[in-house]
């Protein structure tokens, strides 16, 4: 370090602060410099990452040197960042005396450190670091801009002109590697491109690298969209031709390692040639709408799904938060001395309220997707699956737009498919046995998604051969799930294909023509909080139907306790409450009722569901929570209402898969779970079981 | 002034205490040493047993636990996690052991089962970190629970390893 004389100003305690940040990025610099020298000399490419560490670093010395101003020292590490930058792109080649001049810096960086507080020393340094500042900016100058070197590819200038500055950079680098660089078309419907495009791309990536990829120039039918993505691989385009997948790419020969490598760093490259070997150019016409469906594309974000799932967490607290800030309210409103403020707040409160709801409705809207990639990927699975079994069926899909929650439509795809599977595999019969049934030889299997309200339904309806119900009871019989002597609907006959015992078999399936893990795909449904039905007719087909809640959202649960135990049941399954007298209930057949109005209501005691102690039962009030599933209704008795909550239902995690009525878990305002009963599982055990006692 | 030299983050930090130790004793590093099992040591009814850290994810205070009908007994119920519903085991009744009020001590070993499935284990204290030559575990004869897989020495003591697959397989049909 040099020595600092006498000088006209005692080195500040900002300026050693100053000295010794400083000193810290420029060590960084200095490895990141020797890297690059060795990467040089090594032939190896460079690395874009040192390269923009090497950028940060300048930036960081130059926004110090301003904060401490020292202006020297600020304009120089603006010089390196240009460099640095015109390296990142490609625009200064690394071959150049670029890594010197930063080097030169760095030095002279570390010179003017030592003279911090040395106003003389300083202004004599002033005059060699003008002298670097300008070679810099030479080196940026002295480089090629316009000469790009690709005037010997085959390739549309529109396309070439559509390129980023770092897909230029990338092209230059390719053909400087003596790799093959080929274009490949393909036309894809607009529904599924992102699925083609997506294969497309991973099997370039497998042999090189995908440059760009953009819309194609020309016209495309409706339906479809073509797209061009440029690459530079290490195996000739032949060898890619039977590499690529499906969509009938072609691939065309942009250059070949043959060829004379353009891209040599030139200096001052003289005129560009103007169209010399480019062919077959539609640029006039294609070039606007090129560009502006570029646009279109870069204007979408893909998020992770986690990322949704946080913000969409902490809009729920932020829910639940808000409710314990209006209990304080009424509170507040409640007293007299503080009534006012309450109101006040309560005011405010409801404003918070409706951004609040919009942020919820906002954050809900981004997770939405349509069913049409699911129902697409079904329609895959069943093509294949119509080849290997040697049926003709033909798949009809109805409301492919309806849009669903990202992490239902993601949960549903095994369901579904399991569903479809099913009726594929079993359902429809073969040819020659429709054919003596005298139908259609051709068999059908409709999939149709249709909105209800806040829900969506799933219909996968075909007309095979239907459930047979006489083999679905004997089987269920066999496995004691239904008494020989027990008399049951046609209705009761059919859930019995969603018992566990029932469905893993196979003698059923085959008799019944359905069944395979139907409880799995009861569980899985449940687990979102949707049902399933059956409906079938022998002979004639089977529609199963999954109806799920259209998002994971908030919605509003009564919260009721039973001893210490406080429980959630969702609003939407509520039908009303009552308030009855013990000696109300009456007894038949082990089952306990109420007269509601006229009608026998089922009532279920939570405690005795649920084994929890409760108040010994003697002449106490109770309340009956009517919850209704279709057409059956059932009186859950609870001790207490606690009132009405916002609910974010959760899964919960842990060795026990699925607890029978119980749909997950919510957190209220305070750190306690509390359990979401699951109110169709209840309902239907209130009809089903027979009575344990 | 900026502060010299980097802090190693929590993921390095026992790489930096081997070498730390091994500074110590002269500069070797026992590269044997960097290839040492951690096991995460808790007491249960007086025992020590263990359970390979890799399986543990954190580990909270009691809190309250919300009881889970239509579940075996040994699954106390369901607690909260920043907004994750878990079910909490108790280690206690997974070894055939009487269940006991929650202690001071107490602590919730939060673990991911093989299958990425998150679970709460209860046990009486958490005690510390071992780490032990793989070579020094020995297979323990099946005990009754069918919970502990190893053995491993300490002092005149045995660590028992606990088979995080087994307990966490619980027969939901009780």
């Amino acid at each position: 370090m040099p020595r600092r004389s006498g000088g006209s100003r005692q080195s500040s305690k900002a300026d050693q602060e100053f000295i010794s940040e400083a000193e810290e990025i420029l060590e960084q610099m200095r490895e990141g410099l020797a890297d690059l020298a060795d990467a040089r000399a090594n032939g190896q490419e460079i690395d874009p990452d040192r390269v923009n560490a090497l950028f940060r670093s300048a930036h960081s010395l130059k926004a110090l040197a301003g904060m401490f101003g020292f202006a020297p020292i600020h304009d120089l590490a603006h010089r390196l960042e240009d460099v640095l930058d015109g390296l990142r792109l490609g625009r200064v080649s690394i071959e150049g005396p670029a890594l010197e001049r930063i080097d030169d810096a760095v030095k002279l960086f570390a010179a003017q450190l030592g003279l911090v507080g040395d106003e003389e020393g300083l202004a004599r340094s002033r005059t060699a670091i003008e002298e670097l500042t300008a070679s810099i900016q030479q080196v940026i100058e002295g480089e090629p801009s316009g000469g790009d070197g690709f005037d010997s590819l085959d390739l549309d200038p529109s396309l070439l002109r559509a390129l980023t500055e770092y897909e230029e950079h990338r092209l230059r680098e390719s053909l400087r590697r003596g790799r093959h660089i080929v274009l490949v078309d393909a036309t894809f419907e607009i529904v599924s491109f992102e699925e083609g495009l997506q294969e497309i791309s991973s099997t370039l990536r497998e042999v090189g690298e995908v440059l760009s990829t953009l819309p194609a120039p020309g016209e495309a039918p409706d339906s479809q969209i073509r797209f061009s993505l440029l690459a530079a691989t290490d195996v000739p385009a032949s060898e890619l031709g039977t590499r690529l997948p499906g969509g009938e790419p072609s691939v065309r020969v942009v250059s070949s390692p043959g060829a004379p490598s353009p891209a040599k760093p030139k200096r001052r490259a003289p005129e560009i040639e103007p169209e010399g070997g480019v062919e077959d150019a539609p640029a006039a016409g294609a070039d606007p709408g090129a560009m502006e469906s570029l646009k279109s594309i870069s204007d979408t974000v893909r998020v992770d799904i986690r990322k949704l799932d946080d913000l969409m967490n902490l809009v729920g607290e932020l829910v639940i938060q808000r409710g314990a800030i209006g209990d304080l309210i009424s509170r507040l409103v409640s007293q007299p001395g503080t009534a006012r403020v309450g109101n006040d707040l309560a005011k405010v409160h409801k404003a918070i309220d409706r951004k609040l709801r919009e942020l919820q409705s906002a954050v809900l809207d981004v997770r939405m997707v349509p069913l049409r990639q699911v129902f697409e990927k079904v329609s895959r699975v069943v093509r294949g699956l119509r080849r290997d079994l040697g049926k003709d069926v033909r798949l009809e899909i109805r409301g492919a737009d309806t849009e669903l929650d990202k992490l239902i439509v993601e949960s549903l795809v095994d369901p579904l498919m399991h569903v479809v599977r099913n009726a594929l595999d079993h359902a429809i019969e073969p040819v020659d046995e429709r054919v003596a049934a005298g139908k259609d030889p051709e068999g059908r299997i409709r999939i149709e998604a249709l909105q209800r309200g806040n829900h969506v339904v799933i219909e996968v309806a075909d007309d095979g051969r239907g459930i047979d119900l006489a083999a679905l009871r004997a089987r269920a019989e066999q496995r004691g799930l239904v008494e020989a002597d027990e008399t049951l609907s046609d209705k009761e006959i059919r859930d019995l294909v969603f018992a566990p015992g029932i469905s893993t078999r196979s003698e059923v399936t085959e008799t019944s023509g359905r069944g395979v893990g139907m409880d799995v795909v009861r569980n899985n449904l449940t687990a979102l909080g949707g049902i399933v039905n059956v409906d079938s007719l022998e002979g004639r087909g089977t529609t199963i139907a999954m109806t799920l809640p259209i998002t994971l959202a908030i919605i509003q649960s009564l919260i009721v306790s039973v001893g210490r135990q406080r429980y959630a049941i969702p609003l939407n399954a509520v039908l009303e409450t009552l308030l009855i007298e013990a000696s109300e209930i009456q007894r038949s057949e082990g089952r306990e009722l109420l007269n509601l109005r006229g009608e026998a209501l089922v009532l279920r005691r939570l405690a005795t569901e649920f084994d929890l102690p409760s108040a010994p039962s003697g002449d106490e009030k109770l309340f009956a929570v009517v919850v209704g599933m279709g057409e059956l209704r059932v009186g859950l008795l609870v001790e207490r209402l606690e009132g009405q909550q916002d609910t974010v239902i959760k899964p919960i995690q842990g060795p026990v898969q699925a607890v029978r009525g119980i749909a997950g878990a919510t957190e209220l305002g305070d750190q306690d779970p509390v359990l979401v009963l699951d109110v169709a599982a209840l309902v239907e055990d209130a009809f089903r079981r027979r009575e344990a006692a | 002034m900026s502060t010299a030299g980097p802090v190693p983050d929590s993921v390095t930090t026992d790489r930096w205490d081997t070498l730390a130790r091994a500074a110590a004793r002269g500069g070797r590093v026992d590269e044997e040493e960097l290839d040492l099992r951690q096991l995460l040591t808790f007491q249960v009814d007086g025992a020590p047993y263990a359970l390979p850290v890799e399986r543990v994810r954190e580990i909270v205070r009691m809190r309250p636990i919300t009881p889970v009908p239509r579940v075996p007994v040994e699954v106390r119920g369901v607690i909260s996690l920043r907004g994750e519903i878990v079910q909490v085991v108790d280690l206690r009744m997974r070894l055939g052991l009487p269940a006991i009020e929650p202690l001071r001590s107490s602590r919730i070993v939060v673990v991911h089962g093989e299958s990425g499935q998150v679970a709460g284990v209860l046990v009486d204290a958490v005690t510390a970190v071992l780490r032990v030559p793989p070579d020094s575990i020995v297979a323990a004869a099946a005990g009754e629970s069918g919970a502990v897989e190893a053995l491993c020495p300490r002092g005149e003591d045995f660590v028992s390893l606990i088979d995080l697959n087994r307990v966490l397989e619980i027969d939901a049909g009780s």
